[in-house]
């Protein structure tokens, strides 16, 4: 029998501010922190400590003072792996590296059962100061950052011509940010749970043109732990379980922009990514019946919901707009809250991504379960979608 | 010849010069707008580099780039890294040139408020006290 890999116990603190300021008496630390979530999704698991095999990190941020920290944390956890104890870091798929090296373990027999994890604490680092190290991380450093683009500046790039192709207005695509909102205030781990207006929303400063701040993602720390196992385990300790079906990922050998024009808002790294994991697990975006997609900006989940073949192609603003990808609609999008209204702890970010998922699949999202949840897209990226992973999740037992 | 702009402000991020992209930053302060193609599969790429990205040959030969193109897309950054915060807000774009390469850059001058995506730009050298930038400008 083929061997699969599963998702049987999750974790997370709600996306919010954590992170202490030097001069505070009593400091937060990340290892404090995190070791309870990884105690909580192993109890939700029902697994044994002594079948962890395998750790996967997720590269905390610089701020984290404790460095080595997967080999801290086995320590801080007293669990010795005969698998694998490392940290991985890809800019935004920085923790989907985590939940997809932990899926690796468990396929390659490595681990009966992986922990991915990670920690992002960034909130009391100003967004100016933040900014002069997340500027180094998107475009060329020489080239482009000379001139002032920052990470979110490429999104914006990306509107205005959306816009410009698709006769699209600010309005409608900043629908995104209400739908998302309206989930968020169903979702215990949402940093933002209060209901907006598209008007609120129109009305806020601009960050970057035409995206203000209601559809920008905002400044967030977070902490979660996902529990992969094999299915036999899982069988073994009689938990449902959730399977990964299949998986992809496709680079498209450019950072933000390619060296001769291309068509940049086709996120053609979504777009292969996506089908070969829909033709892998034999199905079609029809079969979706929702999807968490990293989506730092309303308009980025405009692209990638086309680009996955959820929504036609310049009509994902639109299909916000009429409720299709609204909780209750043809196809519910981020029903976590997105990361706008969610929060965005960067190196996070994917984990809270599996737990909607996982917390939907197992029928357990409360006030937003999808009803009769059985196949879900989870989809994170980095750059300028430059490169996407996808993994196909389902519901089983 | 790209047209000389000079900047008073030094800037604040300046690139690092290689013994390699010398010649760019140097041609470009003279107004020069200068990449390399590839001596072996003809690709023409942006930022110059010492070996083909697309062929991987190892001898690519510079050449001066037509410098007129359109506007892509850009944008108007309001919040910026602490480096940049005194010169906020400020516009940036993606420019495809007439000789097919693609540039993202600084939009020029500061003031102008009628960028449109498709609008034909043209590429010019911001010279500084410490360092020369290039840019775009309307045509």
């Amino acid at each position: 029998m083929v061997r699969r890999a599963v998702i049987i116990g999750t974790s997370a603190i709600p996306v919010g501010k954590y992170q202490t300021r030097p001069e505070e008496q009593d400091q937060v630390v990340e290892h404090e922190l995190l070791a309870r979530l990884v105690v909580d999704a192993m109890a939700d698991a029902h697994a044994d400590k002594r079948d962890v095999a395998s750790i996967i990190v997720a590269q905390p941020r610089p701020y984290t003072r404790q460095q080595y920290f997967s080999t801290f944390m086995a320590s801080y956890l007293k669990l010795p792996c005969t698998g694998i104890v490392m940290e991985v870091l890809g800019n935004g798929l920085t923790a989907a590296l985590a939940l997809d090296k932990a899926i690796d373990e468990v396929l390659l027999g490595r681990a009966n059962v992986a922990l991915a994890m990670g920690i992002n604490m960034e909130t009391a680092v100003s967004a100016r100061d933040h900014m002069m190290e997340s500027m180094r991380k998107t475009g060329d450093v020489d080239f482009h950052t000379s001139a002032g683009f920052t990470p979110i500046s490429w999104y914006a790039i990306d509107m205005m011509r959306y816009m410009h192709e698709h006769g699209v207005s600010r309005a409608d695509i900043a629908s995104v940010a209400v739908k998302n909102r309206a989930h968020a205030v169903l979702n215990p781990l949402a940093q933002f749970r209060k209901p907006i207006t598209l008007e609120e929303v129109l009305a806020q400063r601009p960050i970057v043109e035409p995206l203000g701040l209601f559809e920008v993602p905002p400044r967030s720390d977070g902490a979660a732990c996902v529990v992969v196992a094999s299915e036999e385990y899982a069988r073994s300790v009689g938990v449902p379980y959730i399977l990964i079906r299949s998986r992809a990922f496709y680079h498209e050998g450019a950072h933000q922009i390619a060296d001769t024009p291309t068509d940049m808002i086709a996120l053609d790294a979504a777009r292969r990514a996506s089908r070969q994991a829909y033709d892998e697990a034999g199905i079609v975006p029809a079969d979706i019946d929702l999807a968490e997609l990293y989506a730092p900006c309303t308009i980025v989940e405009v692209m990638a919901s086309e680009a996955a073949g959820l929504v036609p192609r310049g009509h994902g603003a639109h299909a916000a707009k009429a409720g299709e990808t609204s909780l209750g609609g043809r196809i519910p999008i981020a029903t976590s809250g997105g990361l706008t209204s969610r929060g965005h702890p960067s190196y996070a970010t994917p984990l809270y991504n599996v737990i909607e998922l996982a917390d939907q699949l197992r029928g357990r999202a409360g006030k937003r379960q999808v009803e009769g949840a059985e196949i879900a897209l989870l989809m994170n990226e980095l750059g300028n979608y430059n490169a996407a992973m996808v993994h196909i999740l389902e519901r089983q037992g | 010849m790209l047209q000389i702009i000079p900047i008073d402000r030094p800037l604040a991020y300046p690139p690092r010069v290689t013994a390699f992209t010398r010649r760019f930053w140097e041609g470009l302060a003279l107004g020069a707008f200068r990449s390399t193609r590839c001596d072996a599969c003809g690709h023409l790429t942006f930022p110059p580099k010492p070996i083909c990205p697309n062929c991987w040959h190892e001898k690519v030969l510079w050449e001066d780039v037509d410098a007129d193109g359109t506007l892509y897309s850009w944008t108007r950054i309001h919040a910026g890294p602490a480096v940049f915060e005194a010169e906020l807000p400020y516009a940036v774009g993606v420019v495809d040139l007439r000789a097919g390469i693609r540039v993202a850059c600084r939009l020029w001058p500061d003031a102008c408020q009628d960028w449109i995506c498709a609008m034909p730009v043209r590429m010019v050298a911001l010279t500084t006290p410490n360092g020369v930038l290039f840019g775009a400008t309307p045509i």
